[in-house]
């Protein structure tokens, strides 16, 4: 897959021979920054369109949510007209339409999408907030796509391609941290990014005097980016607009724009408490209304008149279209069927051996693979030193990150968009809360909401206890990661291969992939230990490439169901309870915790009486909660019970952390217990 | 003495090593400085040197082996001839004593008394049962369950609402029943005036500076002193026979939530009275935690319970399984419920006598 395909997520739309304005090869909408007609002209249609929107709500033809750009159509037209490039790409936000219909020239798709009809941009998935269309994506959680922008710009400078990212924000999403992340990895990384603020004054309902301190320019310039301040209401708005992405795609470094504008309608509908005053005040500034006073009446009418005939087509061709759907077939996001193994696993020693060997191979053989993450660079080579020795070989694709992992996470998520197959790293799995926006909002709800979208991460990440690391260094939180939908948990254990199964989640698997690596398998070798793989149930998604493994004799009086490391200290249970107890002990270890593998686990425990599921992390909520709920369900009549970590913070002290975590005798106790009573 | 030379932790991140040279053997006599052994790690290189003068006693790990950081490297003595401490491996925590859970499951699965079948070790094993069995040519009872299914008790008739006893709440039920179904009881009682006691207790409360009032845990290691002076408390009965145990195990009742449950104090009859009310006092926060492990919640063979802060006049207890005795504590009498097939009224007015000073 070469880049451009990777990044179109949109058919791009053919010139009609309706359409009141001219197109370029790509379909893009040609708007000439001088002359008044032609803003004005596609200034009406962004105003038809949207007033379109608010008579639909009216008429209770649509229903849902909606943020229209009313008074702001030439703010969101400017920089959008300027990206002419075909390898320009841009994210916009929760106000997006006069983005999309500037890229787009799509007021039928966006109607359809708005109204819920399969011809909507994105099948009627997206909504209002959501859409994609070639190097368009907007999402609804303010500021969460910035950081996917710069992976996005990160790509481009990698490959040397052209193109330049904008990144449109509101003023009200000067709150939020992922945009400084941003703003910081644009500027170490110098990359052609616009950050473009529309500072309509608004959030929401709320004036943002009274949430913004300080200076907007200022921020651009504290993070070393070039600086300009605009104001739609200007003359020669449009033409200083084209003048800044210029200056971007010339110096191929990253800017902020501010851009002062007002927000003529409400936030979404019905939810605007401005005073009168202030809205006639607006009313009176409104740059397109005194755009059109400047032109000749009869010309200004006939443009009125083109653009509301454009959109009343497109709203007669997206009532046309029935209802959305055949939305994701079997409601799983998985609709890739199983990769055949293409990739013999194999066994390399130590875990840590493993898992690097695996990296450097995938950089070896796939251009595509490149690592982002915290202290990679050698002679340090991580906190844990999986990937020492590669920044050496692959500088261009052995990203040493700032401390963000937020925006790690985010320019991950634009370089998959991009075409790339990143594997980055949390330095420690406690740290995912950081990045859970981006896991929860971004990763795993692009592949469902965007046409023919993928997102091949991998997220890697040590978990665990039992080094005295304390409250904050020491969790297993896969069962977080195991409630995010759509998202695959892998979870090696040292019976497998550990580098094997990194490398099919990173190139079998297109989806965005958890894979924890608990930090005591790193000292231990990796061998298969008289382990067989169970049988991979077909109506598993994924569970051919991430096998279950089976070990014990064929008769077992318990069976134990571990993984990660806590396979280890089952098997010193397992050993004790046969030497001393006098029981056979079956163990199974998944290496897949989510999507679960119901079918195969079902398959493997037919037939067994008392099984103990046995985790590192919490208990409650956890994920043997979720298997044993499972089985429950399909009938599994044995006994079972769970051995985990209470729900408490995990303590520093040795002999705390270890009355916290459960070991090898809160195993034989539960045996006991569930032998015996 | 015999000092142990440790692994080092060479990085952070590795908590094993590889013993890589071992440049002494057993009996090589060492100087300060001098180097030991060389142990590494994917990425770097360490040399263990010696702390002190003297003698390798016993080097525990061979070369090339994997080793856990902070493990024994090897014992180094003032002299050759030093004995090293036997440490004493971890007890398995499942200690189903006399018989091995495999075993138990067995004799479920044959519907046997553990007593019916003879041991050939220490414990009880499959082999064991197994032999018994093939002996016998006896057949499996059908469903695994180790503990017989009780006889059927009527249904109750009014409508009403099911809920599942807790296992503690089981446990409790099972142990009433075995009075019911095996014990035949008796139940004496003997005024007390407990000032004797807790003068007892104050003192010995102050000498060991305790948080918590030692007077019932007092009673109890005296009772458990009594059983190995007159072995009959610490009998039961077996089939025709009486059966002494070999050490005192002391049950004490401890109220948890709506459930007794009864930790057990093994061998106490060998215990000093320190000992004694630190390991009940152990058992007893156990219990209040649910954490008890099945051993110290099963095999008492004479118990103890308190009513006394309840300031009831009278309790008539009932025997957990397998005891002959156990003495019921009120405010203002000492009462005692007995297994008359073992003990006589006569036995048990003695130590409840005995019983009623501290000595």
């Amino acid at each position: 897959m070469n880049s451009k395909e990777a990044h179109s997520t949109g058919s791009v739309l053919t010139a009609v021979a309706t359409d009141p304005f001219e197109r370029d090869a790509y379909g893009k909408p040609i708007i000439h920054p001088n002359d008044p007609e032609s803003i004005y002209l596609f200034g009406r249609i962004i105003r038809e369109s949207e007033q379109t929107l608010l008579d639909l709500f009216t008429k209770g033809i649509l229903s849902g949510t909606t943020h229209t750009c009313l008074g702001q159509e030439l703010c969101q037209m400017s920089v959008v007209r300027g990206l002419t490039d075909p390898n320009d790409a841009l994210v916009s936000n929760h106000r997006n339409h006069g983005h999309f219909l500037t890229y787009s020239g799509d007021a039928a798709g966006l109607l359809a999408e708005v109204m819920g009809r399969q011809s909507g941009v994105c099948g009627g998935v997206g909504g209002s907030q959501h859409l994609a269309y070639r190097n368009f994506h907007s999402n609804g959680v303010q500021g969460g796509m910035t950081a996917n922008a710069v992976g996005q710009a990160l790509s481009r400078r990698i490959r040397g391609e052209s193109g330049v990212v904008a990144i449109f924000v509101g003023d009200g999403t000067m709150g939020e941290g992922l945009l400084y992340e941003s703003l910081n990895m644009a500027s170490i990384w110098k990359l052609a990014v616009l950050f473009v603020v529309e500072n309509n004054r608004i959030a929401q309902t709320t004036p943002t005097a009274t949430t913004v301190g300080g200076s907007i320019a200022a921020r651009g310039q504290a993070f070393g980016l070039k600086t300009w301040r605009l104001d739609d209401s200007d003359p020669d708005f449009l033409d200083r607009a084209d003048g800044v992405v210029s200056r971007i795609r010339r110096d191929s470094t990253p800017g902020l724009l501010v851009i002062d504008t007002m927000r003529l309608g409400p936030h979404s509908k019905g939810d605007d408490a401005r005073p009168d005053e202030e809205m006639e005040e607006i009313r009176r500034r409104d740059p397109l209304t005194r755009l059109g006073e400047r032109l000749l009446a009869s010309r200004r009418m006939d443009l009125d008149a083109q653009a509301r005939d454009y959109v009343q087509r497109a709203r007669a061709t997206a009532l046309e279209s029935p209802d959305s759907a055949g939305y994701l077939p079997g409601r799983s996001l998985f609709i890739e069927p199983a990769v055949p193994i293409s990739r013999a696993p194999y066994f390399t020693g130590g875990v840590r051996a493993s898992l690097n060997n695996a990296l450097g191979d995938m950089l070896r053989c796939d251009p595509d693979v490149i690592l982002l993450g915290e202290d990679m660079h050698d002679p340090y080579g991580g906190a844990f030193k999986v990937t020492a020795g590669l920044s050496s070989l692959y500088p261009d694709r052995v990203i040493s990150t700032p401390i963000s992992e937020a925006g790690i996470t985010g320019a991950a998520i634009g370089l998959a968009l991009s075409g790339w197959k990143p594997v980055m790293e949390i330095m420690f799995a406690d740290f995912i809360t950081l990045a859970m926006d981006q896991i929860y909002n971004h990763a795993v709800k692009f592949p469902g909401m965007f046409p023919h979208c993928r997102v091949p991460l991998v997220l890697r990440t040590p978990s665990g206890g039992r080094r005295g690391y304390g409250p904050t260094h020491s969790q297993c939180p896969e069962s977080l990661a195991c409630a995010v939908p759509g998202l695959t948990v892998v979870f090696p254990s040292h019976r497998h291969p550990s580098g094997g199964l990194l490398r099919r989640a990173a190139l079998d698997w297109p989806y965005p992939v958890a894979f924890f690596e608990h930090k005591l398998l790193y000292g231990l070798n990796e061998d298969r230990g008289g382990y067989e793989e169970a049988a991979p149930d077909p109506a598993d998604p994924a569970a051919a490439l991430f096998p279950l493994l089976r070990g014990g004799g064929p008769d077992p009086d318990l069976t134990i169901v571990a993984y990660g490391y806590s396979v280890h200290i089952a098997e010193q249970a397992a050993a004790q309870l046969a030497k001393e107890e006098e029981l056979s002990v079956e163990i199974l270890v998944p290496s897949l915790l989510s999507p679960l593998p119901a079918n195969t686990f079902l398959k493997a425990l037919e037939n067994r009486e008392r099984v103990i599921v046995f985790e590192e992390g919490p208990g409650p909520h956890g994920f043997g909660a979720e298997l044993l709920a499972v089985l429950a369900e399909r009938g599994f009549t044995g006994r079972a019970i769970r051995v985990a970590a209470p729900p408490i913070p995990i303590p520093a002290a040795r002999s705390l952390e270890q009355f916290v975590l459960p070991g090898v005798e809160d195993i034989l106790n539960a045996a006991v217990r569930l032998l015996l009573s | 003495m015999p000092v142990s030379v440790l692994i080092p932790r060479i990085n952070n991140n590795d908590d094993t090593v590889r013993l890589s040279v071992l440049m002494v053997a057993r009996g090589a006599a060492v100087k300060t400085g001098d180097p030991l052994a060389e142990v590494e790690t994917d990425k770097a290189n360490f040399s263990v040197e010696a702390e002190q003068d003297g003698f390798v006693l016993r080097v525990e790990y061979e070369v090339g082996a994997t080793c856990d950081v902070g493990s024994v490297l090897m014992w180094v003595g003032g002299s050759i001839d030093e004995q090293i401490e036997q440490i004493e491996e971890a007890k398995s925590a499942t200690a189903a004593a006399g018989a091995t859970v495999k075993s138990l499951l067995l004799l479920a699965r044959y519907g046997l008394n553990q007593s019916a079948v003879p041991s050939s070790g220490e414990r009880l094993t499959a082999e064991d049962v197994e032999a018994y069995v093939r002996s016998r040519g006896l057949q499996p009872k059908g469903a695994v369950t180790v503990h017989a299914a009780a006889p059927a008790e009527p249904k109750p008739e009014e409508p009403g609402r099911r809920e599942s006893m807790s296992p503690q709440h089981r446990a409790m039920a099972k142990t009433v029943t075995w009075q019911r179904d095996h014990a035949a009881t008796g139940y004496i009682e003997v005024p007390f005036d407990p000032a004797a006691w807790e003068q007892d207790a104050k003192q010995f409360r102050a000498k060991h500076s305790l948080m918590m009032d030692p007077l019932l845990s007092l009673m109890a290691w005296k009772l458990a002193q009594l059983a190995v002076q007159y072995p009959k408390l610490n009998a039961t009965a077996d089939g025709g026979d009486l059966y002494f145990f070999d050490q005192v195990n002391a049950g004490f009742t401890v109220q948890n939530g709506d459930v007794l449950m009864m930790p057990v104090v093994r061998n106490a009859g060998g215990m000093t009275s320190e000992a004694f009310v630190s390991a009940l006092g152990k058992l007893q926060r156990q219990a209040m935690k649910n954490a008890l492990k099945p051993s110290e919640a099963a095999g008492a063979t004479i118990a103890f319970t308190s009513m006394a802060r309840w300031n009831v006049s009278r309790h008539v207890p009932l025997l957990p399984p397998h005891c002959a005795f156990i003495l019921a504590h009120s405010s203002a009498q000492l009462g005692a419920t007995y297994d008359h097939r073992v003990l006589t009224g006569f036995d048990v007015v003695q130590a409840l006598r005995e019983m009623t000073k501290p000595t």
